[in-house]
């Protein structure tokens, strides 16, 4: 109880300093109008929320729920098999070989890997030596290989966790009262993943519908996602009062998919 | 009565380390039957191989006249009661118990009724709506069973099935398992590492140690004529001397000669003794056959619980009358209360 009475106000503080006050401080934004950094001239009026309506938009929108729905779902089907899989092993040091396999890439840089897709996708690369030339460059197809290759461990590791979790002796109950294997992976193993399965999708979901680096280098700047509006209006138009309301959006949106996963996952166990 | 299953040479191993060795036990219709013995037997093992939950490296199941080795779990038309309940964390108690009839794509007027009728039995009325997580502990072990004979299978498999219930609760759940395998008329396997459960509950008792039947038989025959000394140290509590078979119905041990009942012995061959705790007799010091000093004592409710030093051994002996410790104590033996077990080869040597 000691270190808990130490730590809680500490957290609370780093809550309201780096959390709370930026929230506030973007939502009074959003109502506002300013001149990029130079607030002299500031104003407070409903337009932005007008702005954001405008079909000029859209595609960015569009392209950020479509592009990452995808990702998210190609993760899933890749992931589950790849996560079931895993737990059939009896060794453990193997298991753990394989998982730390699939989390190794993510310890580079994640911008470097994003170059190197952007090089293999361009029409000339290494792989014009196997007379193959990708050039994916600037398609959808591009960005949403880019991000399956850096989200899917996100979407492995919360699967396998509900995976590994599930009583063996249950799974045995299920063939013992005649279930198939393909009915029990159905009617018991899938239903019991589900936590793993909704925290995995908030995993790759956001993160894929929020970033800006990857769509940019691999659609050649195609391709706007939220995250490009988001960029571009903080780093470049300086608008940042129509800047702070995507902000606020999408935190909105996040917060609501996070209530609902916690939801589903009451043991909250899942989420990395 | 007709044998239902048959269970022929099985042989088991895991990593070198033989579970099951040279293994035949036939098990009737109808029947409760024990599987009993000390964790690492082999008991649990054999359960998992006619559930076909495990597989066998050699042998045969072969189930009501069919041979169903091969056979996956799914294609048997038996159902196991498991160890920690295994129930569907994501599944109420209704659907639950009818996952079984759900796969067998049984109307769901009919699956109703079932599931009614197995709660029913099981004393859970009206509890189909619970989550599985709102039960107790001895509840879900009722819900385990139920969503096993829903299935109605001809053999029902039990894996320790009270071993996480109170003793209480464990001591209701074996008389109202045994009454619901009479009005259900289904086979029982039930395993346990209790003895006093498996004397209690079954028709018959397999006592099982190192993957060897050690012996077979009701009850009574189990706990009075142990067949070796493995059998009367698990089962029950025992004394067990080396003695000298004299003959006629006599038998020699602690200098002392008994009368006994047993006749299969040669004359002169050297035979274990059994005498439970509870058979000797406390009696005056003249009238006693063995006399003893008593070392130790323990009230154990219904009886004492003495320590008796006879010759230099120590010997267990359960009487009502308090005995102070340190003080001569006369004993007697009636003739039926002596057993005799064949000493085996090896230590006669």
């Amino acid at each position: 109880m000691k270190k808990h009475n130490i730590i809680l106000p500490l957290y609370i503080i780093w809550l309201i300093i780096l959390v709370l006050i930026p929230f506030i401080l973007m939502l009074i934004l959003s109502f506002a109008h300013t001149d990029g950094l130079d607030f002299s001239n500031i104003s407070f009026s409903l337009t932005n929320f007008k702005e954001i309506i405008d079909p000029v938009y859209f595609d960015a929108y569009a392209n950020s729920i479509i592009l990452s729905f995808l990702a998210s779902l190609i993760c899933l089907l890749l992931a589950y098999p790849i996560a079931l899989t895993i737990t059939k092993f009896k060794n453990n040091k193997l298991k753990n070989i394989i998982l730390i396999m699939f989390i190794l890439p993510m310890w580079s840089n994640m911008l470097l890997r994003i170059i190197g897709w952007e090089t293999l996708f361009q029409p000339n690369s290494i792989l014009n030596y196997f007379d193959i030339s990708l050039n994916l460059i600037g398609s959808p197809i591009a960005v949403v290989i880019g991000m399956v290759s850096t989200y899917l461990p996100f979407m492995i590791f919360p699967i396998y966790t509900v995976l590994n979790k599930i009583d063996p002796a249950v799974i045995e109950a299920s063939y013992d009262l005649g279930a198939t294997k393909t009915q029990t992976l159905r009617r018991v193993i899938f239903p019991l993943s589900l936590p793993g399965i909704y925290s995995g999708i908030t995993m790759t979901f956001l993160p894929s519908a929020t970033n800006f680096a990857l769509p940019e280098r691999l659609s050649a700047g195609k391709i706007n996602l939220l995250g490009n509006l988001i960029n571009s209006n903080f780093g470049k138009t300086f608008d940042y009062g129509f800047g702070s309301l995507l902000s606020v959006i999408l935190i909105t949106i996040i917060f609501i998919l996070t209530i609902f996963i916690n939801r589903k996952d009451k043991d909250g166990d899942l989420l990395l | 009565m007709k044998k239902l299953i048959e269970l022929h040479h099985i042989n088991k191993s895991f990593d070198d380390q033989v579970i099951l060795d040279d293994f035949n036990l036939y098990i009737n219709e109808n029947e409760f039957i024990t599987l009993v013995g000390p964790s690492g037997c082999g008991k649990t093992t054999l359960l998992r191989i006619i559930g076909g939950l495990e597989s066998v490296d050699e042998g045969q199941v072969i189930f009501d006249g069919k041979d169903i080795t091969k056979l996956e779990p799914n294609e048997r038309t038996i159902n196991t009661v498991f160890q920690k309940y295994a129930l569907f964390p994501h599944l109420n108690v209704y659907e639950n118990i009818a996952f079984g009839l759900r796969l067998k794509k049984v109307n769901e007027k009919e699956i109703e009724e079932l599931v009614k009728w197995s709660l029913k039995l099981v004393n859970l009325n009206n509890y189909e709506d619970r989550k599985i997580d709102s039960l107790s502990g001895g509840q879900q072990q009722r819900v385990a069973i139920a969503r096993a004979i829903v299935n109605k299978p001809k053999v029902l498999l039990l894996d320790e099935p009270l071993g996480a219930l109170d003793l209480k609760l464990r001591q209701n759940m074996q008389y109202e398992l045994k009454e619901l395998q009479k009005k259900l008329h289904i086979t029982f396997i039930f395993v346990t590492h209790d003895q006093e459960e498996a004397l209690s509950m079954s028709d018959t008792v397999v006592v099982m140690n190192s993957g060897l039947i050690q012996q077979i038989g009701t009850p009574e025959d189990i706990y009075n004529e142990p067949k070796n000394r493995f059998v009367a140290n698990f089962i029950g509590e025992s004394n067990i001397i080396r003695g000298k078979y004299l003959g006629d119905k006599l038998v020699e041990f602690e200098n002392v000669v008994f009368e006994c009942v047993d006749t299969n012995f040669e004359k002169d061959e050297i035979c274990d003794v059994v005498i439970r705790p509870e058979d000797f007799d406390v009696v005056s010091l003249d009238k006693a056959k063995l006399i003893g000093i008593v070392t130790d004592k323990v009230f154990k409710g219904v009886h004492y619980e003495l320590c008796v030093d006879i010759n230099g051994k120590e010997y267990i002996v359960h009487t009502y009358e308090e005995a102070e410790i340190n003080s001569q104590l006369g004993l007697a033996i009636d003739p039926f209360e002596i057993h005799l077990m064949k000493v085996p080869q090896i230590e006669k040597a």
